[in-house]
C-alpha cells in the first residue's frame, strides 16, 4: 500500500505485479526500479547474483543508495519476522483499502492471511488524528 | 562517515550489543545463545527440510535443547527463522504454552533482530553480522517487568492497548527492553521517526524506492502483512 500511495503522490504509475514478483520483468515504474528490485532478490536469497546486483545498484543510485536499500531490506527481514512471528492483523484502514489488490495479487493465499480473518476495520487514531509507524 | 552512515552504523552496534545483554526475561547468555540459533536456522537440515515441504508439519525430527535454552525456545527460534510465513496459532499456543508469553515475545523479538542484522550485513558485504561469541555475555540481570498496560487486541501474545501506532509497531510491547532496542533498529534502517509519515522523503533513495524494496522483500518471504 505505501509503495502504491507513495508512487501516486511522486506521480508514478507503479506496478504491483512487477514488484512482488521476481519472474516478471520490468522496474514496476518506479526510477532505478530493475537495479532495486535486482537487488532486494539477490540479497534476500543470499545468491551469486548479490555482487554485481549490489554494484549495478550503487551504480545508479550512489553508495547513500545502496545503506537505505540494504537497510530497508534489512528491517523489513525483521518486521516479517515480527509480524508472523506474532500473529498480528492486518491493521483496519489496510484490510479495508487492499481488499481488491491483496485478492488480485495473491497475497490473500499468504498462511498470515488467516491472523486477519474477523479482524476489526474501525480505525485506530491517536489524538493528532495519525497512526504512526515507530513514531 | 556520513549522517545517514553513522546513524545505521551506531544502530547495528547498539543492536549486536542488545544481543548479548540481559533482556526481559532472559539472560544475556541466553539471548546470545539465541541470536546464535535463529541464525542457524539458515543452513540448519532440518529446517531446510521443513522449508521445502509441502507442510512443515509433514517433516519428522525435532530441535533439541542446548545448553542455554529449552527444546521449545529452539523450536521457536528456528521456525520463526527459517519459515516466518506458515507459523500457525495452534503452534504458537503449544510454544507460549512451554515457554510462557513473555519468553515467547522476547524469543522472537531475537529472532528478528538477528535476521535484520545478517541481512543487512549479507546486503552490504556478503557475510553475517559480528556477534560477540566468545568471553563472557553480560552479567545483568532479566528486567522481568510485564507490563500494566497490555491486553489482547488479536494477536497471539498481549500488546499495548489503546494504542493509536500500526498493530507491527506495537507487536513486541510485551517486552519493553526487547522492544526498545528493536524500535530504535528499525526507526535507523527504515523509518526514522515523524518522517515516516511523509510520503515523499529527502533521502538517496525516494520513497517509492524504499517502499518497492520493501515490497519485493515482503513478497520474498511471503508476509501477508
Amino acid at each position: 500500500m505505501l509503495l502504491s500511495v507513495s508512487g501516486s503522490k511522486a506521480g508514478l504509475d507503479v506496478d504491483l505485479e512487477v514488484a512482488i514478483d521476481a519472474d516478471r520483468t520490468g522496474d514496476a515504474g518506479v526510477p532505478h526500479g530493475v537495479e532495486l528490485m535486482a537487488f532486494a532478490t539477490a540479497a534476500n536469497r543470499r545468491n551469486e547474483d548479490l555482487p554485481a546486483a549490489r554494484a549495478a545498484l550503487k551504480a545508479v543510485v550512489g553508495a547513500e543508495g545502496l545503506l537505505e536499500a540494504a537497510a530497508t531490506v534489512a528491517a523489513f527481514n525483521g518486521l516479517v519476522r515480527v509480524a508472523d512471528g506474532t500473529g498480528i492483523q492486518l491493521d483496519p484502514s489496510m484490510l479495508t483499502s487492499t481488499s481488491e489488490t491483496r485478492d488480485a495479487l495473491g497475497i490473500d493465499l499468504f498462511g498470515g492471511a488467516a491472523n486477519s480473518v474477523g479482524a476489526p476495520t474501525k480505525q485506530r487514531f491517536e489524538a493528532d488524528g495519525t497512526q504512526g509507524l515507530f513514531a | 562517515m556520513g549522517n545517514v552512515e553513522a546513524l545505521i552504523d551506531q544502530a547495528i552496534r547498539a543492536g549486536q550489543k542488545s544481543l548479548a545483554a540481559a533482556g526481559d526475561w532472559l539472560t544475556g547468555e541466553q539471548r546470545l545463545a539465541a541470536a546464535l540459533e535463529a541464525r542457524d536456522a539458515r543452513t540448519n537440515e532440518l529446517d531446510l527440510a521443513r522449508r521445502n515441504a509441502l507442510s512443515p508439519n509433514a517433516v519428522s525430527g525435532k530441535h533439541r535443547a542446548t545448553e542455554h535454552l529449552p527444546v521449545e525456545a529452539v523450536e521457536v527460534l528456528h521456525r520463526i527463522a527459517s519459515d516466518p510465513g506458515r507459523l500457525t496459532r495452534d503452534w504458537a499456543n503449544d510454544m507460549i504454552a512451554a515457554l510462557g508469553e513473555e519468553v515467547y515475545t522476547e524469543l522472537v523479538g531475537i529472532a528478528a533482530k538477528t535476521a535484520a542484522l545478517d541481512m543487512f550485513a549479507w546486503a552490504m558485504s556478503d557475510s553475517d553480522a559480528t556477534f560477540r561469541t566468545s568471553g563472557d555475555p553480560d552479567r545483568g540481570e532479566p528486567a522481568r517487568h510485564r507490563p500494566q498496560t497490555v491486553g489482547d487486541v488479536g494477536a497471539w501474545v498481549a500488546q499495548s492497548t489503546g494504542s493509536g501506532m500500526a498493530n507491527v509497531s506495537r507487536s513486541l510491547s510485551l517486552v519493553p527492553v526487547t522492544n526498545q532496542a528493536w524500535v530504535g533498529l528499525v526507526q535507523a534502517l527504515y523509518s526514522r521517526g515523524d518522517g515516516f509519515l511523509d510520503l515523499e522523503w529527502k533521502r538517496a533513495l525516494s520513497r517509492p524506492q524504499v517502499e518497492l524494496v520493501a515490497a519485493r522483500t515482503t513478497a520474498e518471504l511471503e508476509c501477508f502483512y
